[in-house]
């Protein structure tokens, strides 16, 4: 059964056409690229699958997107629920103002889970995963602000891990990251995959090539190309695909 | 180029003059209000151009406000009861002489009063006699109570608030602090649990359209004049609430509390609904993709980090409470009595300073003891802004 399966996904923003038919299959723990120039739609659609746009008013979705074989947009389906299926790693860290403790058990206490030695135990295993345990073991009851950007960025995946999702939507993850910080978060999506499938936003096509799987590289709202990343890189079919990758444009 | 910085250089220094203008103004009229009300402390405790006269024997030397006016009210009878002798007092007015003399005896133009005052009191040993200072004979035979000046206990710890009663005026500020405190307790008990809300509602789940017409509606409430509320609270408040309860008269404490409540809402509303507004969508967002609800979003992500918001929309509807005064005049009945409930008359500090200042002679006691009620006043807003100014930095100290 395919992991993510979108089909003909048509997205507006009130009269803008943000998404044009877009079709596009993951298979379990692959990690998937979406790559293209700004306004492309590519973080569109990663929003779609964890129904993130449903927060911005006048926006209208056509087709279906299957996560696990559940349509997602069915009438009936709790959006909460779906959101513990599918996580989501933003942009710029966001850390809330609390603890570094607080921050990876809100996920769990918001879904009633109230067990303190469970809590405990998923907290620290979360923060483990998210190759962040030995940076932050001592210091867990202060705030989340002390620590630097990278780290905050690697607290929010801990954050998202710790609700056990399925899926882990990343939207730029280390865009406002310094490059050492960068290396770390490629470092734990390549180990992610195991766990997990990931689907990542990125403008940063050494990234892309690194980290990915698949890469789909979207233009004004279409999906141009969507295959292996290694062909995506050496071998484009789409001549538009091609002159971006190389940088001729975008 | 050189124009140009020169009139660069006139801004700011225009700035600098319009900032340390603003700054001086408001220093001169806290000056101004701590001199005038310290003058409370050297004014004399009997009424300006009298002095109280007693027998030579009689030990007492100093008398309190309050103690005289028990005096001449006869609720204190025998001089043991403020550190005297065992001895019963005999209170003498200027108009009770004819009582001890007859009028050829005190003279056709009230000659000889001060030689008969002189001899009464020596003659009479639980003499207490309140008389003019022209009265008083140059060798008068008897010790005068008249450097005596009202102490700051009897204006912090004074129960009572008679300014215009003789021989001994009462400046007690308890019945009139304790009121404000009971008018805008009330206020805030009824007008922040609605305000927060509202806000709320306005911030997270109003659609855009009933937002629209909702904020701008309450921010008009903001711009109605409080004599309005007044007479809004006169009329249809104070009845109900008389009716309601079924008391003798609708001016209460409760009656300010409401008219209060309302008075300070939109502020509240505001304040509060605009930090929630702030709050940034990252935030929501981060509390929203981990399988949040709106809900538990609202409460535990959108209100926690609105709160130095929230706490000043408290205290903003606070210092609106504490410090209004016209509404407030017009519905809480204005008795300068100690309230126990909030469904009694009381008065407040500012309604107080309005209603009396107009009468009180300048320069008199009365006069200053108003200007130290708006010291008084000036003190708790300060103390409360001060606090939550500290509360708010250390929630945010890492």
């Amino acid at each position: 059964m395919l992991t993510i399966d979108a089909k003909n996904v048509d997205f507006y923003y009130s009269e803008f056409h943000a998404l044009k038919n877009i079709n596009l299959e993951v298979e379990k723990n692959k990690v998937v690229a979406l790559i293209g120039p700004s306004g492309c739609g590519k973080s569109t659609f990663l929003r779609l699958l964890n129904r993130m746009n449903d927060l911005i008013d006048g926006t209208r979705m056509t087709g279906s997107v299957l996560i696990e074989g559940k349509d997602i947009y069915a009438p009936g389906i709790r959006v909460d629920e779906l959101r513990k299926e599918v996580g989501m790693v933003f942009q710029k860290p966001n850390p809330f103002p609390k603890s570094i403790f607080e921050n990876v058990a809100y996920g769990l206490r918001v879904n009633g889970i109230s067990d303190k030695n469970f809590i405990e135990e998923r907290v620290v295993q979360s923060i483990k995963s998210a190759a962040l345990w030995d940076e932050v073991k001592d210091k867990l009851n202060k705030s989340a602000f002390a620590l630097s950007g990278g780290q905050q960025q690697r607290l929010c995946i801990a954050r998202t891990l710790a609700i056990s999702p399925k899926v882990v939507l990343m939207d730029e993850p280390a865009s406002a990251l310094d490059p050492i910080s960068t290396a770390k978060i490629e470092e734990l999506i390549y180990e992610l995959k195991k766990d997990y499938t990931i689907m990542i936003v990125t403008h940063n096509m050494q990234q892309a090539s690194r980290v990915s799987d698949k890469t789909a590289y979207f233009y004004l709202g279409e999906m141009i190309e969507y295959d292996d990343t290694i062909k995506i890189f050496t071998n484009p079919k789409e001549l538009s695909t091609q002159n971006y990758i190389t940088g001729r444009f975008g | 180029m050189q124009v140009k910085r020169f009139f660069e250089k006139l801004i700011e220094g225009f700035l600098l003059i319009s900032g340390s203008i603003t700054s001086i103004t408001i220093l001169l009229i806290v000056i101004f209000l701590f001199k005038e009300a310290s003058g409370l402390f050297t004014t004399p405790v009997v009424e300006e151009g009298y002095v109280l006269a007693f027998n030579k024997e009689n030990p007492i030397k100093h008398l309190n406000a309050y103690q005289i006016k028990q005096i001449f009210d006869s609720e204190i009878s025998n001089w043991n009861e403020v550190g005297g002798k065992d001895m019963p007092i005999e209170v003498v007015r200027l108009s009770d002489l004819t009582n001890y003399y007859t009028e050829e005896e005190l003279g056709a133009e009230f000659e000889h009063i001060p030689a008969k005052a002189s001899e009464l009191t020596a003659k009479t040993p639980g003499i207490v006699l309140f008389l003019p200072k022209q009265y008083v004979a140059k060798k008068f035979d008897g010790i005068l109570l008249d450097h005596e000046t009202i102490r700051p206990g009897d204006f912090f710890g004074g129960k009572e608030w008679y300014p215009t009663s003789t021989p001994s005026a009462q400046f007690g500020l308890l019945p009139l602090i304790l009121g404000t405190f009971w008018v805008s307790l009330g206020a805030i008990l009824l007008a922040l649990p609605f305000g927060l809300a509202v806000a709320v509602y306005l911030a997270e789940i109003a659609s855009m359209r009933v937002r629209n017409v909702l904020k701008p509606l309450i921010e008009l409430l903001a711009g109605i004049p409080s004599v309005v509320y007044g007479f809004f609270g006169l009329v249809v408040i104070v009845p109900f609430l008389q009716q309601t309860f079924g008391l003798p008269v609708g001016e209460t404490a409760l009656a300010g509390s409401i008219i209060l409540a309302i008075m300070a809402l939109p502020t509240i509303i505001t304040v509060a609904e605009d930090s929630m507004r702030t709050v940034p969508r990252a935030m929501k967002e981060a509390s929203l993709a981990l399988g949040a609800t709106h809900w538990q979003t609202i409460y535990k992500v959108i209100v926690p980090y609105a709160k130095s918001g929230i706490m000043s929309a408290a205290v903003l509807g606070i210092g609106r409470a504490i410090g209004e005064t016209m509404a407030v005049l017009m519905v809480t009945g204005n008795a300068a009595v100690i309230p126990h409930t909030l469904l009694e008359p009381v008065r407040t500090i500012p309604a107080t300073i309005a209603a009396e200042l107009g009468e009180a002679p300048v320069g008199s006691g009365h006069y200053q003891a108003l200007f130290a009620l708006g010291a008084i006043l000036f003190l708790i807003t300060m103390i409360i802004s001060i606090s939550v100014e500290l509360i708010s930095k250390k929630k945010y100290a890492k």
